[in-house]
């Protein structure tokens, strides 16, 4: 398999994963509320994405998922787009250039994205809008949602190391 | 590293970030952009299917009534197969419809639009959502939302074949209300210490209010935004806030919002944009 139709492939499979993620999160009933928060399934997807792809590639699963989780939810292009295809770009500059695709890697690489991710929602969604309970959201839904985020994150990445080992073009 | 922000994919980053920035003033700023048609559109179809999957359909039987209803509905569904084509197609419809009867007849002059919830904000903790009906169905911005028990929220964003509502326990929501009992008025507003126990504010009351706890609120008409005398919840506690030093009570909605799979938007009433007068409030 040439490169340029294991990328193909890849790059479907990654499609399929975006579809099915965005639907398990916005479907009503089909994933339970652990603490107070679900996880946010489309920024596991795009991260571990991110890890094994190049830069550019990368950027544009960062844009389509960031666009999925503002247009689909609040009919703008907004802060998900702009910080996930930014970040996505320096994880997979990174993952090519700085550091290896391993496990230890990833885990240090999602839980700083997914913090940061949410931390900024929080300032421009909450402190910036002068909510007075803005920590008490804080405490009851977004920490959960963090880590929520970060260990089904681990999930995506054994899925996403399987489709980049079965069909890259080392395969 | 001079070399690396001179190269092509950083130049190609820096272009799409400007572009999506223009676009994020843009969209921000427009109430029915042509972005979210297109990719709502697009997830419209597949969000019905999942949303109607993720339906178990026990309504709370327990498995002895469900194998019986089975039964009962199997012969019955024998005889029904004779009927014609689309009959289920009606009797889906007409099942939605007949939980806004009682509303429908208590106000004669609402315009309902029955709706199925689509998709929920897994990222919104005061529990918005997104209907299946858009302004191709009359939906517009500021429609208020109804379950048959009463008020549940209001719609912020509308296109063509969705709409997105916020709900009563946000913050975004300010309502004028009234204790049905008392005739104190205040705003009925979210909070985000109550909204994940499904109960919501009615803020702004006079320090000699007669509010009580089992009162019952609801929306005074005045702004013309909301149909006068539709019920918003129940009072379960009152409460003095230090920060703005006002009284409150606290409401639940008849409904539990976090459970929502079926709701009716408004489209028109009587008295809808027209503000009231002093001397019609009562």
């Amino acid at each position: 398999m040439n490169e340029k139709t294991s990328a193909f492939f890849r790059y479907l499979a990654y499609v399929i994963e975006i579809i099915l993620a965005f639907i398990l999160g916005s479907a009503p009933k089909l994933m339970p509320e652990l603490f107070g928060a679900k996880p946010c399934l489309l920024l596991c997807v795009c991260i571990t994405i991110s890890i094994f792809e190049r830069e550019i590639p990368s950027m544009i699963f960062g844009l389509v998922c960031g666009l999925l989780i503002d247009l689909g939810y609040s009919y703008g292009v907004g802060m998900f787009t702009v910080a996930l295809t930014l970040l996505c770009f320096v994880i997979g500059y990174a993952a090519n250039n700085l550091i290896r695709a391993t496990f230890p890697y990833f885990i240090l690489c999602s839980a700083a994205v997914t913090i940061a991710v949410f931390m900024l929602y929080f300032l421009v969604n909450f402190v910036w809008q002068g909510y007075q309970d803005a920590f008490v959201y804080f405490k009851a839904h977004l920490i959960s949602r963090i880590v929520q985020t970060i260990v089904f994150s681990v999930g995506f990445y054994f899925l996403n190391r399987f489709i980049y080992r079965t069909l890259s073009e080392e395969a | 590293m001079k070399e690396f922000f001179k190269s092509a994919k950083v130049k190609a980053l820096l272009s799409i970030l400007l572009v999506l920035v223009m676009l994020a003033v843009l969209t921000s700023n427009t109430e029915n952009n042509f972005l979210s048609s297109v990719v709502n559109t697009l997830t419209f179809s597949m969000s019905k299917v999942t949303a109607a999957s993720a339906d178990d359909g026990r309504d709370g039987l327990s498995d002895q009534e469900l194998l019986e209803e089975y039964k009962r509905l199997k012969e019955e569904n024998a005889d029904l197969r004779a009927q014609l084509v689309d009959y289920y197609a009606v009797k889906s419809e007409n099942e939605r419809l007949w939980k806004f009867y009682d509303l429908k007849k208590e106000h004669p002059d609402f315009e309902l639009i029955p709706a199925s919830v689509l998709r929920k904000d897994p990222n919104d903790e005061f529990y918005s959502f997104t209907l299946d009906k858009g302004s191709s169905s009359g939906v517009k911005t500021a429609d208020p939302v109804v379950s048959e028990t009463g008020l549940i929220g209001w719609v912020s964003e509308c296109d063509t074949n969705t709409c997105k509502v916020v709900t009563i326990l946000s913050p975004r929501t300010g309502i004028g209300a009234a204790d049905s009992k008392s005739g104190d008025v205040g705003v009925v507003t979210g909070s985000s210490t109550l909204a994940s126990d499904n109960l919501t504010m009615f803020s702004k009351l006079k320090a000699n209010h007669k509010v009580e706890i089992g009162d019952i609120i609801t929306t005074t008409g005045i702004s013309g935004l909301y149909p006068k005398g539709l019920i918003i919840g129940e009072v379960t506690d009152l409460g003095y806030d230090t920060y703005d030093t006002s009284h409150y009570a606290v409401i639940k909605p008849y409904e539990n919002l976090k459970k929502l799979t079926s709701v009716a938007v408004i489209i028109g009433f009587s008295g809808q944009g027209e503000v009231l007068l002093q001397n019609q409030k009562d």
